[in-house]
């Protein structure tokens, strides 16, 4: 067994730092206040090749693959978590989709812009009264000639109302439910009937923007169809599964930070005229934070591996998206316990990274249908189903 | 237009610390990485080949085995192709013994239209592989460059001449060495760095494939030891209000003649 990465990983994952310390780092706190995505930051990503790490070079991407994404992840994750949420939504979910189940035509057409940054992707899944009880969407898609015409609305789209292309799910039969009656579309934004209707003004991931979609009448042509007809609830949830590791990696890459800067921080700071870096409450703090980091870093890179290998990885996937998010927020947390006042203090570091953690516990699935995800498929070979 | 950049393998800074109690450096962290200068050689050879189309970038280095790692990041910058010496007998190289192994892989490669290295290397800094390069093939020189051009069998290159700069003109071939500062490297692209090792070669040449001879590989120096400068007395601090401190500091560094009256 072999836990080191290869060379041109590690290589790799050097080039991403230096950008994010360069290009990302600076941008960080100046996108949070002004509460912007960063374009520049995403043009200078895709003229490396990071808006489309994991796909394939033949189809514009890095071939890097998921444990490439991880990586540049988790690199983002240290310095910024609102543009690695952009690059994330665009990769890990929209690209993804199409790179999973996207014909060779729809490959060629959307995922080479996509994978090279020339254009962006969101994801159409969530809407008002669906969001874990993702099966409940209404926004329907309707058969015209060789057309279908989408109507409904989309709500909390990262990227929304910057994308160019928007993977949707629409009710094509009402009768079916989830398993045939949804299928997935690729819809480009400029076409007639799309629109933006609000956004959202987040308490975190602020230099990402949160979007209301809305269809009205947009005709989209049947070859635009993503994966088997009437089995979009499927591409959605594999493209999920795959999203779930590396947003776990974005996580890593954030509780990391947060414990270079604790350890920073306890160095400097005198109580009782010595550093708190001698006191036992704190330390234990950082030990705690160090033991679950390491662990978090071993589930997420074997993730990575097994997805690489096309192996089976549903749970683990959701393991590291529920694991990955609570044990960012349990450092942060602490974090700011460990710099006491100075932790609420917006001109400081700590009390952006806080509340950009929190929202690692939602999207994507909250943790909630993680832990049922990873209970259903506990039970699966005894024949019990969990209903979600 | 053949460019070849030299590229050299340093120990990465950050993982050294500097013991001045001990009279020691320690290794923490044993890792490699491309040195500054040569970073600033792939980079302003690469400026040159975005410039026209016909030129070609090889990386040269002289180095350990893991040197190749270096090479390869060369290659994932955008160089065409690398090539390392790597020899047991060349672990004491000196200068001179190293300049003789580097002018005969530039023979073998079928010489080159311009060199390009960096100022002084980040380790040894001797800043001599350049100049003494140029010397040992035939070839024009210019040191400490910040801008190049090069077109129609000459360079422009423009060097820190006493306060200001110079541009001076030279025939090709020449070696040229740049300032780090004038050519900050590119980021690799991602796809490139996957290339670089698993699909581009780095050819390995021995000093029996460059046909050197045991004289040509005997050092003219060599190490004795290592030692620490003396250290640096500390400044005088100066404390209080704002405006008499300012008064102060002024007075002082008139005192040290380090400004004018």
């Amino acid at each position: 067994m072999d836990f080191s990465f290869p060379k041109e990983y590690q290589l790799f994952r050097r080039m991403v730092r230096d950008f994010a310390e360069a290009e990302v780092k600076p941008l960080a706190k100046a996108i949070d206040a002004e509460h912007r995505v960063p374009h520049e930051t995403v043009k200078k990503a895709a003229a490396l090749g990071l808006m489309g790490v994991p796909f394939p070079q033949k189809y514009g991407g890095m071939g890097g693959g998921e444990t490439g994404y991880c990586i540049m992840m988790e690199e983002l994750g240290k310095v910024c978590t609102s543009t690695a949420t952009v690059i994330g939504a665009h990769t890990g979910i929209a690209a993804m989709s199409i790179h999973l189940d996207g014909t060779e035509e729809q490959k060629q057409k959307y995922l080479v812009p996509l994978a090279s940054g020339k254009a962006i992707g969101a994801f159409g899944l969530t809407e008002a009264q669906a969001g874990s009880d993702a099966a409940a969407i209404t926004t329907t898609a309707v058969r015209d000639g060789d057309y279908f015409r989408i109507n409904g609305a989309k709500v909390f789209i990262t990227n929304g109302d910057i994308a160019d292309i928007i993977t949707v799910m629409a009710v094509t039969d009402p009768s079916l439910g989830a398993y045939g009656g949804i299928t997935a579309f690729l819809v480009e934004t400029g076409w007639p009937g799309f629109s933006i209707g609000s956004l959202e003004n987040k308490m975190g991931i602020r230099g990402s923007s949160t979007a209301e979609c809305v269809f009205e009448n947009v005709r989209v042509p049947k070859e635009n169809v993503l994966g088997q007809f009437g089995a979009g609830f499927l591409t959605f949830m594999k493209s999920l599964d795959v999203g779930r590791a590396s947003l776990g990696a974005a996580c890593l890459g954030g509780a990391i930070a947060v414990l270079e800067g604790c350890t920073q921080w306890a160095r400097v700071r005198e109580q009782f005229g010595v550093p708190i870096a001698t006191k036992q409450s704190v330390n234990f703090m950082l030990a705690d934070m160090y033991t679950e980091i390491e662990a978090l870093r071993s589930l997420i890179y074997r993730t990575a591996w097994l997805i690489d290998t096309h192996q089976p990885h549903v749970m683990e996937a959701a393991a590291c998206k529920l694991f990955g998010s609570e044990v960012a927020s349990r450092c942060i947390d602490k974090a700011v316990q460990v710099h006491g006042v100075l932790g609420l203090s917006r001109d400081y570091w700590v009390e952006r990274a806080w509340r950009d953690a929190r929202i690692a516990e939602i999207f994507e699935g909250t943790n909630e249908i993680q832990r049922i995800v990873i209970a259903a498929n506990l039970f699966r070979p005894y024949g019990l189903r969990i209903p979600t | 237009m053949k460019i070849i950049a030299l590229v050299k393998q340093i120990l990465d800074p950050a993982g050294i610390s500097v013991r001045r109690d001990k009279e020691r450096v320690f290794i923490n962290k044993e890792e490699y990485i491309v040195g500054p200068g040569s970073k600033a050689a792939i980079e302003a050879a690469l400026q040159l080949k975005c410039d026209g189309e016909e030129h070609t970038v090889v990386a040269l280095c002289l180095g350990k085995p893991q040197a190749e790692d270096a090479l390869r990041e060369a290659l994932a910058m955008g160089c065409d192709s690398a090539y390392l010496i790597a020899d047991k007998a060349l672990k004491d190289a000196d200068t001179a013994v190293a300049v003789r192994a580097l002018a005969a892989a530039v023979q073998k490669l079928g010489g080159a239209d311009l060199i390009v290295a960096g100022r002084q290397s980040g380790d040894t800094g001797s800043g001599q592989v350049g100049p003494r390069l140029a010397e040992a093939l035939g070839y024009a020189r210019v040191s400490d460059v910040f801008a190049l051009k090069a077109e129609d069998g000459g360079l422009q290159a423009t060097r820190r001449w006493g306060q200001g700069y110079a541009t001076l003109e030279a025939p090709l071939p020449a070696v040229v060495t740049v300032a780090p500062e004038a050519f900050p490297a590119r980021f690799p692209h991602g796809a490139r760095i996957m290339n670089a090792y698993r699909e581009w070669e780095v050819t390995t040449w021995s000093a029996a494939d460059l046909e050197l001879g045991e004289e040509e590989l005997k050092p003219v120096l060599s190490m004795r030891g290592e030692s620490f400068p003396p250290p640096l007395e500390t400044g005088e601090v100066l404390r209080g209000d704002p405006a008499t401190v300012a008064g102060e500091a002024v007075m002082a560094l008139r005192l040290q003649k380090l400004i004018g009256a």
